[in-house]
């Protein structure tokens, strides 16, 4: 992975400075509170409902084990012992004290960590496929080509105060699972006719209140100009994105309401001035960068059938091999993802021993290395298949095995209305009820793979508009109630979901769900998964079963 | 109102900001915002001392960057902080070769300083309440600059 070298480690060094400066002058007095407030966005401290959060940086997702257990110390050592991991693979802390921040952000720039950007209406970080560089379809590997936008986005002094907040996926092969299509920029990396490797470019997608797949923007951008059209795009989106409403501020509506072929001409002459300038990335910085993301030096000897008398053998070592483990691109290695999503337990919570535990397991059995992924798990990319049944093991003794991965049961949450001072309503005891509902892992076995998530308000944090199944929390005369949504996608076939009815309280939401997988089971053809089936039998026959069933 | 031009204190400014009331009444060195200086050109002819436009994100620029230079001094307006447009304001007049004067309006202060400097802005008015000597301290706060800028467009591994 990419280690800083002085000139990295000095700019977050000065910039924990600098905070500490504005925070003193704020609790000073001299500093008003609304410039504080921007001030603090941009070093990602929010303030929630019962105290500030801050919002630590994992760029791209990936850390290391020092960084996992210095999470695990600040959690410990200034919040509750517990963070939450989002779906921009971030590090939420709930319960941080204002005037500790400044020790926080200190203690986390020792290991390369900062919360730089990770609020505030500016380039936010960058996010990409948790299986970056070990899955076998890919192009090339993405990461280094987020370091780079890590880099240049990071304090960039043009762009810091945007209409709204802007986020960027990068993707490096034909399968999204960066949900890269509803970003407000998303980058394919594609080969083009010539077998030169570039990027496909989309703009303008998003969630929130109003819903957008991104669209085409370039069919090919060469790499080395990928500096100079995302300025270009940001440039034309920072001088007519609208600021007069927040709602309206994102890219998307810029784009809806110039239509995408007047917003690429003002992009392309802004490109046209820019493209030949010292925004052109030499080969020898591409490679520079990617000489951090080198493959491992696997082991050649790394059996391919290591475990496989074990697994006929231990019937629960099997289950959370088929669910919880991936294909790895080098034979005898497997991707493991550690389940954030236990049994009645806040999706994406950990506690710093369950950080600490993983962060050894990474050094032991992964390289040192682990990643977050868009759904709030962790990933450990690069285990020999000999070494499964040990991490297994510490896994499950840190309830971190639940195999669930991909199931109903993991379920992408925000932290709601517990949590969150914009929710309209609570998700955690909600997702427990489902939780329960649906315990027996044999049927959401039977029931395959169908992704659910559920956002507290329309901000959707938890992209409910882009869940197989979409819970979102509305208020409805100060009661919580919650309206569902059918056959969203986030992969490369990316679709929003469409609403089933109208919305249902809390203690029904089970039941109701109960109704849509029965209506799944019935009509489904040997094989096919949930939202195949809904794409066939469309969101009609959905909706009359289950309101014919209802009361 | 304190001014620092070129990250000193600027004693003796002879601009004066003025507006659709003040225009006739104000004598010496004015700054003008465009749509003011646009309907009154042909007065403005005539006029002893100098004019300067001022700018906004609202304002088409583009004739402006035709020819910029025909201004010693663009002040570009920041109604509230929060509005970002200025900040590419100043890097479209900087890339229109303008070499004059770039001065930054309105809500103007200590923490953004730096970013704008880097835009292209050499001046700036900051309001009596938000002005202090520490102001000047907040250009050396961050040193490192990964991305080139007005200021230097060359990018970290260039330099
Ligand atoms: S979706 Fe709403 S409730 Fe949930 S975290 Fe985001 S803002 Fe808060």
């Amino acid at each position: 992975m990419y280690q800083y070298n002085e000139v990295d480690q000095k700019l977050v060094d000065e910039r924990v400075e600098q905070y500490r400066d504005q925070t003193r002058r704020y609790l000073a007095g001299e500093l008003p509170e609304d410039e504080f407030l921007a001030l603090r966005l941009m070093n990602g401290l929010y303030v929630q409902r019962h105290a500030p959060m801050l919002r630590v940086a994992i760029p791209y997702g990936l850390m290391n084990s020092a960084q996992l257990r210095k999470l695990a110390h600040v959690a410990r050592k200034y919040d509750r012992g517990y963070g939450h991991f989002t779906t921009r693979t971030n590090l939420q802390l709930n319960w941080p004290k204002l005037e500790e921040v400044p020790d926080i952000l200190a203690e986390l720039a020792e290991v390369q960590l900062h919360a730089i950007q990770t609020s505030g209406n500016c380039i936010r970080n960058t996010t990409t496929d948790h299986l970056a560089g070990v899955n076998v379809d890919e192009i090339e590997d993405p990461r280094p080509y987020c370091e780079i936008i890590r880099q240049w986005s990071t304090l960039h002094p043009e762009f810091a105060f945007l209409p709204r907040k802007f986020k960027i996926a990068v993707t490096g092969g034909p399968q999204d699972r960066a949900a890269s299509q509803v970003h407000d920029i998303g980058l394919h990396i594609v080969r083009n006719e010539a077998g030169d490797v570039g990027f496909e470019v989309l703009v303008g997608g998003g969630l929130g209140r109003t819903p957008v797949i991104g669209k085409q923007i370039r069919e090919f951008l060469p790499k080395e100009d990928l500096l100079s059209f995302l300025e270009a795009i940001i440039r034309v989106y920072n001088l007519n994105g609208r600021r007069d409403n927040k709602y309206k501020a994102r890219i998307k509506i810029l784009v809806q309401a110039m239509g995408i072929d007047k917003f690429r001409e003002l992009v392309e002459a802004e490109w046209a001035e820019i493209r030949d300038s010292e925004l052109k990335l030499p080969e020898t910085e591409i490679s520079r960068v990617q000489n951090f993301f080198k493959p491992f030096e696997y082991d050649s000897n790394a059996a391919d059938d290591a475990v496989d008398t074990l697994l006929a053998e231990n019937n629960d070592f099997r289950v959370w091999y088929e669910r919880n483990t991936v294909a790895h691109k080098v034979s005898g290695y497997r991707v493991v993802v550690v389940s954030l999503k236990p049994y009645l337990k806040p999706a994406g919570d950990m506690t710093s021993e369950q950080m600490e535990a993983v962060a050894d397991l990474a050094e032991s059995y992964s390289f040192g290395e682990i990643r977050g992924t868009h759904n709030q798990n962790l990933v450990l990319a690069d285990v020999k298949k000999s070494d499964l049944l040990a991490v297994w093991q510490v896994l499950a003794d840190n309830n971190l095995a639940r195999p669930n991965i991909g199931t109903l049961a993991d379920m992408t949450v925000c932290p709601g209305g517990d949590f969150c001072a914009l929710a309209n309503a609570k998700t955690l005891s909600v997702a427990d009820r489902i939780n329960e509902k649906f315990e027996d892992l044999d049927y959401l076995y039977d029931l395959g793979d169908i992704k659910l998530n559920f956002s507290g308000c329309i901000n959707a944090c938890a992209h409910h508009h882009v869940g197989n199944i979409g819970l979102l929390g509305v208020d409805k005369k100060g009661e919580d109630w919650y309206q569902i949504t059918l056959g969203g996608r986030d992969d490369e076939q990316a679709a929003l979901g469409k609403v089933l009815g109208k919305a249902v309280s809390a203690e029904e939401v089970p039941n109701v769900l109960e109704k849509v997988l029965n209506v799944y089971v019935e009509h489904r053809n040997e094989g096919e998964s949930f939202i195949d089936t809904f794409q066939r039998i469309g969101l009609a026959t959905f909706k009359e079963n289950v309101n014919a069933t209802a009361h | 109102m304190p001014l620092l031009i070129n990250r000193q204190p600027a004693a003796n400014d002879s601009w004066t900001l003025v507006n659709e009331e003040t225009l006739s009444s104000t004598g010496g060195d004015i700054i003008v915002p465009l749509a003011l200086l646009e309907a009154n050109a042909d007065s403005l002819q005539d006029r002893k001392g100098r004019v300067a436009v001022q700018i906004n994100g609202d304002d088409n620029i583009d004739a402006l960057l035709e020819n910029p230079n025909q201004y010693e001094l663009i002040a570009i307006d920041f109604p509230v902080f929060r509005d970002g447009r200025g900040f590419s304001l100043a890097r479209l007049l900087k890339r229109a070769g303008f070499e004059g004067q770039i001065r930054a309006t309105g809500d103007v202060a200590h923490d953004r300083l730096t970013f704008m400097e880097r835009c292209g802005f050499n001046a700036f008015e900051i309001s009596e309440e938000r002005y202090s000597d520490e102001s000047l301290a907040v250009f050396t706060e961050v040193s490192v600059r990964y991305q080139g800028a007005a200021d230097d467009p060359r990018p970290v591994y260039h330099r």
